[in-house]
């Protein structure tokens, strides 16, 4: 496939406006003010872009769901702040080719009627915020952001929001909370975000990367959209690949492109002489999968029916030289460690799987720590305020099945199988 | 409204409720932590888990939070659902991993709403084998305690503190199981509310600092309903006692007043009763005696006087004390009056015969509806509760308006505050009066702020006047009742009267006696002053004129449970029991008659006011009725209140309030430039000033002026000044404060009353270089 | 972001106490003055409180939120190094003990000569060039204990 979300890409040097524009920058924009704003959604509904930050919630239904006749001011919040373990397809996009983001978000917000749009950028990426910073900053020279943007009558004016730095700051309601300058705790389910979003007013949230398809869909169609993918899925993704890989890396390619086709063509397979354990599909907060799943597609559906979640598309390989026990303590520890500390389940359940782990980890789990651990992530899954905690949990669950013997060796035999300076108890 | 069933109880609710509310109004249940019916629901706990079946029956049961649920016709909840009950364990066993083992020397034991859910809900065993997390405490000030190590992350604390109370230094800091409820710094916490976290926190974070210096378990405490001594308000409490001794005060709810909380100066303010200059003895010419020799010489000396008598109730003792005084001032052809301050007597009855005009004053939970007010002084300092309930009013939109010649609490909530020297008030008042009835006066920008203040009160649906009594003259309370009957029907009036029972007072007082009594005892014609409860020589404005006529009494008999001024003057000093040792009836600002209990009886004996009159009465051959029967005369239906019911608006025959001829004008000499202001704080009050927790909080004694008026003085921020007054002279810091009015000092009542000045009297400021 | 704090402070001189735009703009207050200054210690959280009206405790509120709000101080260099899942299965377990033994200082406190802070971090983005580090801001990866060494070393004897 031809690369069409990486083609502007330059991490060492990213395109400035003018050569942004001769590679054909931009021109998404003029295809949207030809078209009126329903018109642009529907094109995306039909399309079938789903959400690239994690949830796959189809952005077109997302757009219309917050209408057309939404009070004023409504607002686009364009979410740049992943910290999903494995994942750092953003990173290139931000650092890659900011008026890429840029175009992207003028569409959207044209489409949605918003005049006013946050890209909450990681605070890890700084420097990137910098450089979309002097982007926008161009784009306002150029009169691409402003009044009356290039005669359309459509104004808009983009703000970067750079995080003080939090996982949780990537929740689409603690976001808001963040931008609003408030503790980013989540916000209950209801009132939702498209009629009491940013200062109570409707807000449409989506991740950058769903965002940069839009000025493609509307160029090319939205089945021309659709037939890029394969296996069922639609369109291009962006699918990060590291962990016990070869040449760990972003791979752009279609949507239902198998993990075996990732790991072992683009990524350059595993170690010499290691076989795969099993794998993350979809960041550090989907759940583990097999050798077995290696030919279902990465794509939303065939992803939950394998049991785990497509997620930003991001694989963590695991080889047969890593503890997965190990693994998943680390992960555990990450959530723990990241947790608002808003829900009982999440503040204090999280750390408590962390302290059973650790033990099973270190050879000193106890014989019903295994079930105790299924018990206690059922209801840290079932009954946390917001999607953090179930997300938190998946791997373990999974892992506690997947890798079931290596926990049963850590209990019984005291310690880690891949330790050699210990020997078995028996 | 419909009706939903809880594991088979038929629930009725009301639109917008959801389950858990609906279930607990209905005195259903269900485990909770982090919803309380004052702060709503939050989701956070995650303990209110109960099984919901759906109507379609072919839908599985679902768990859900009956906190986040909308109540639904023909729901049917379970909490004893075992799906529920595991939601339910798992969370207080999540809770407990932190929670210190500490429940044998905890303060909240007897009442942990933690242990209670742990028991009710919890695993009986503990299966976390790792360290628990610990956190270092913060010095909250001599009122609160703090131990955060027993935190269980509700929310609550922040949630009132923030969102109910609008204070600003107390916070929810860092994230994880990390997360510290505190302050950015150890130090006092601010909000005059900040009691109240003591009875919200479900464990024991915050705790009753007070109450820990001398611990009683909760149990063991003596409790019967009573009312707060404090304020006008009438706010309902459980007051707990020890071994003879009054331990602390908490909320109990009316649901028309305080509802789920009380203000510091109720909570804290009852230390006055154990104050070690309190006293406990009766004392002849200086020394202790016997109750029966002081009544011996009490009626000698009134004998010998021939009746040339008079005597001060009180606007903080009761009904009952009151009219006995009075019944027995009757008796013996003397004057009585509950006010020992001309100005203050009349502006108090100008009130109450305004209220009588206008119609009743509305009670908090009215309060917290209107959307429009008018304030008149510093609320915070003489109706604290009234605050809180305007805070609430300006959570949900209210606007407020604030003239005040000092600074107060509520102007950073008001959308208009003007400072105005006390004397400007007046004519203030006159000239909103006059912008109402001009057309189109919310476009004149001429007239702006007042023109708003005008706007916001007629484009109201539900407005309020209200203005602080002890800051006030009759002139301006006419002139208040005046723009509410301008405004119309839909603005509602109310003042927070000068004590508890100050409308009780001002009901059995005449406009005019107090400066009668003044004179007849300068002149001689007065020989014997009763003073109950009372504190003439202490008063700011006259005290210096009560002290020096006091020489030509031949007695001045004291009934009080503090050692004021006078009560330390007294030739004859009766030792009475304070409102938590006696039962009697307040009436407060909304002229609500309310009982309090006597809640325990201390070692000593100490009788009520009303006691001693009646056994004066006896000792003087003349016996008096019982003091139901006294009221009942003077007030037709009168019926003494029930402690613990809400109480009911008492009847009365109408005021009259001969406005002209009656109430007192004070000279204020306008040759000088300043006026002085009285400069209030919420713990401001004669009770409250003994006890000794609260008082650790009173701001620093200083001069707060105006800037520019500083400016204009040649004066800056820490200049010293030495203030003049009839009674004498102080020297002060300078504070600049933009919450004083031009030519105004604001000055606390202890330099007042040292000055001789009242609020509003000029004053001499000289600079000391 | 890159707001400089004059900037800030002047678009909210004149704004209402209760305007949304003072509370929104805490955490960029808190980044420019945090470039200024390193970190954030109490005088500066009283600042932050000053420029935007929010009281100290709402301010420190926020700044204890973040992971990128330094309260405690920092040296004049920071470098994070990654303990995340891609970067620890790599080796960054091992960086982060090598890297504290190397400058003798425990980790997320100051070398005696203010130059450096090491301090274990979350997942950077980088797990492409796992195991990795930012160094103030940079990114560097993938890392091993001698090419870290070098980092330290030269980190530690600049000036």
């Amino acid at each position: 496939m031809e690369a069409l979300l990486t083609r502007y890409l330059d991490p060492v040097a990213p395109l400035n406006l003018v050569a942004y524009q001769a590679t054909g920058g931009y021109r998404g924009l003029t295809a949207a003010f030809d078209l009126k704003p329903e018109k642009i959604i529907d094109i995306v509904e039909a399309a079938n872009l789903r959400g690239r930050g994690g949830a796959g919630f189809p952005c077109g239904l997302k757009w219309r769901l917050r209408g057309a006749d939404a009070p004023s001011p409504r607002y686009l919040i364009c979410n740049l702040d992943e910290s999903e373990p494995g994942t750092f397809k953003d990173r290139y996009l931000l650092y890659g080719s900011p008026h890429q983001i840029i175009e992207a978000i003028i569409v959207s917000a044209f489409a949605l009627q918003v005049e006013r749009a946050f890209i909450f950028v990681r605070g890890e990426y700084a420097k990137g915020g910098n450089a979309l910073n002097q982007a926008i900053q161009e784009a306002e020279t150029a009169g691409l952001l402003g009044t009356n943007i290039g005669g359309s009558g459509f104004n808009l004016q983009i703000e970067a929001h750079l995080s003080g730095g939090r996982y949780i700051c990537g929740e689409e309601t603690a976001q808001i909370n963040a931008i609003e300058g408030r503790r980013p705790n989540p916000r209950p389910k209801i009132p939702r975000p498209s009629t009491h979003g940013l200062w109570g007013q409707p807000t449409t949230s989506n991740n950058v990367e769903t965002l940069i398809n839009v000025p493609h869909i509307l160029l090319n169609g939205a089945d021309w959209f659709r037939d890029l993918g394969v296996n069922g899925g639609c369109g291009s993704k962006l699918f990060c690949v590291s962990g016990k890989v070869q040449h760990p890396g972003l791979f752009e390619l279609p949507c239902g492109t198998p993990a075996r086709e990732l790991i072992f063509e683009y990524a350059g397979g595993l170690d010499e002489g290691r076989t795969l354990l099993g794998f993350l599909p979809g960041g550090a907060s989907t759940a583990f999968l097999l050798p077995e799943h290696l030919d279902v597609p990465m794509d939303f559906d065939p992803m939950a029916e394998a049991g785990s979640r497509l997620g930003t598309g991001s694989i963590i390989v695991l080889d047969d030289a890593t503890c997965p026990v190990k693994v998943t303590l680390n992960l555990m520890r990450f959530f723990a460690r990241e947790s608002c500390g808003f829900c009982t389940p999440c503040r204090d359940g999280l750390p408590y799987l962390v302290q059973i782990l650790t033990s099973i980890s270190s050879g000193e789990g106890q014989a019903d720590d295994l079930e105790l651990l299924d018990e206690l992530s059922t209801t840290i899954a079932s009954q946390s305020f917001c999607a953090f905690a179930p997300g938190a949990v998946m791997p373990l669950v999974s892992s506690l099945k997947c890798f079931h013997e290596h926990y049963e060796h850590h209990v019984t035999a005291g310690h880690c199988r891949f330790d050699k300076t210990v020997k078995d108890k028996t | 409204m419909g009706t939903f069933l809880i594991d088979g109880h038929v629930i009725p609710f009301k639109p917008g409720d959801n389950i858990l509310r609906a279930a607990l109004e209905a005195n259903i249940q269900i485990p909770h932590f982090c919803y309380h019916a004052a702060l709503g629901s939050l989701g956070a706990c995650r303990l209110c888990a109960v099984e919901i079946n759906s109507k379609d029956s072919g839908k599985a049961p679902r768990v859900a939070m009956a906190c986040l649920e909308p109540s639904e016709d023909g729901l049917e909840v379970s909490v004893s659902a075992i799906a529920a009950q595991q939601i339910r364990q798992h969370v207080i066993e999540f809770l407990m991993i932190n929670h210190p083992h500490d429940c044998p020397i905890c303060d909240e034991g007897g009442e942990c709403h933690l242990q209670d859910m742990t028991v009710a809900c919890g695993p009986p065993y503990r299966r976390y084998r790792g360290r628990k997390r610990t956190f270092l405490n913060q010095d909250l000030g001599p009122l609160i305690h703090h131990e955060m190590n027993r935190c269980i992350t509700c929310y609550r604390c922040t949630r009132f503190y923030q969102d109910y109370a609008l204070g600003n230094d107390l916070g929810a800091m860092r994230l994880r199981n990390e997360v510290y409820f505190g302050r950015f710094q150890d130090g006092p916490l601010e909000n005059p509310f900040a009691g109240n976290l003591v009875e919200v926190c479900p464990t024991g974070v915050f705790t009753d600092a007070i109450f820990r210096q001398r611990f009683a378990r909760v149990w063991d405490l003596k409790t019967a309903p009573s009312i707060c001594p404090h304020c006008s308000v009438g706010c309902n409490t459980l007051p707990g006692a020890r071994d003879g001794t009054l331990r602390r005060v908490r909320n109990r709810a009316h649901p028309e007043l305080n509802r789920w909380f009380i203000c510091d100066r109720g909570r804290y303010g009852h230390q006055y009763s154990e104050h070690s200059t309190r006293p406990l003895a009766p004392r002849v010419s200086g020394a202790d005696t016997s109750y029966h020799d002081a009544l011996t010489a009490a009626a000698l000396q009134i004998k010998l006087a021939q009746n040339r008598i008079g005597g001060f109730g009180s606007a903080r003792e009761d009904m009952e004390g009151n009219a006995m005084l009075q019944a027995l001032l009757n008796k013996l052809g003397g004057v009585f009056t509950a006010f020992c301050d001309p100005e203050l007597e009349t502006a108090t009855i100008a009130a109450v015969s305004a209220l009588q005009n206008i119609g009743n004053a509305p009670s908090l939970a009215d309060i917290e509806q209107i959307d429009a007010a008018l304030i008149i002084g510093d609320l915070t300092a003489h109706a604290p509760m009234i605050d809180l309930a305007l805070r609430q009013a300006y959570r949900k939109g209210a606007k407020l308006a604030l003239l005040h010649s000092s600074p107060t609490l509520l102007a950073q909530f008001a959308t208009t505050a003007i400072s105005v020297s006390p004397r400007e008030v007046y004519t203030r008042l006159s000239r909103l009066c006059e912008l109402v009835n001009i057309e189109s006066i919310a476009n004149d920008m001429t007239e702006a702020p007042m023109a708003d203040i005008v706007a916001s009160l007629m484009g109201a649906r539900n407005s309020l006047l209200i203005g602080a009594i002890e800051t006030l003259t009759a002139y301006e309370v006419f002139a208040l009742e005046k723009l509410a009957t301008t405004l119309g029907s839909d603005t509602r009036l109310a003042y927070a009267f000068p004590g508890a029972n100050a409308y009780g007072a001002a009901l059995l007082s005449s406009a005019g006696n107090a400066s009668t009594m003044l004179e007849a005892v300068e002149n001689g014609k007065i020989r014997i002053l009763i003073v109950a409860g009372n504190d003439p020589l202490g008063d700011s404005r006259f005290g210096s004129r009560w002290r020096a006529a006091c020489h030509n009494l031949s007695a001045l008999i004291v009934l009080d449970c503090i050692s004021t001024v006078t009560a330390k003057a007294a030739d004859i000093l009766f030792p009475v029991a304070a409102w938590t040792e006696r039962s009697g009836t307040f009436i407060n600002y909304e002229g609500r008659s309310q009982g309090f209990s006597s809640v325990f009886h201390r070692s000593e004996y100490l009788p009520s006011v009303a006691e001693v009159i009646t056994n004066l009465g006896q000792y003087l051959g003349r016996s008096l009725p019982d003091a139901e029967s006294v009221l009942c005369d003077i007030f037709s239906d009168f019926q003494t209140p029930k402690p613990g019911t809400t109480g009911s608006l008492i009847t009365v025959p109408a005021l009259t309030m001969p406005i002209t001829a009656s109430i007192h004008s004070i000279q204020k000499s306008c040759n000088s430039t300043w006026q002085a202001a009285l400069a209030s704080w919420y713990g401001d009050e004669a009770l409250a000033s003994f006890a000794s927790g609260l008082m650790a909080l009173t701001p620093e004694t200083v001069a707060l002026i105006e800037p520019t008026s500083a400016v204009n003085a040649g004066l800056e921020n820490g200049s010293q000044v030495k203030l003049h007054g009839p009674a004498g002279s102080m020297v002060l810091p300078v504070r600049l404060n933009q919450g004083v009015a031009t030519g105004t000092i604001a000055i606390a009542r202890n330099v007042l009353v040292q000055l001789g000045v009242g609020h509003g009297d000029s004053l001499e400021l000289e600079q000391v270089l | 972001m890159n707001n400089s704090l004059k900037e800030l402070q002047e678009n909210l001189l004149h704004l209402p106490p209760t305007d949304p735009k003072r509370r929104a703009a805490a955490i960029p207050a808190m980044q420019a003055l945090q470039a200024e200054l390193g970190c954030l210690d109490d005088a500066a959280i009283e600042r932050i409180a000053q420029i935007t009206g929010l009281s100290t405790t709402e301010a420190e509120e926020l700044a204890t939120f973040y992971s990128l709000i330094y309260r405690r101080p920092v040296g004049r260099h920071i470098v994070r190094i990654c303990d995340s899942v891609c970067c620890s299965m790599r080796g960054a377990d091992q960086l982060l003990i090598a890297a504290e033994k190397y400058i003798r200082t425990p980790l997320g406190t100051v070398t005696p000569n203010g130059a450096l802070t090491v301090l274990p971090g979350i997942c950077l983005g980088l797990c492409d060039k796992a195991p990795a580090a930012l160094v103030d801001g940079e990114a560097l990866g993938p890392l091993n204990n001698v090419s870290l060494e070098a980092l330290l070393q030269r980190i530690l004897q600049e000036n």
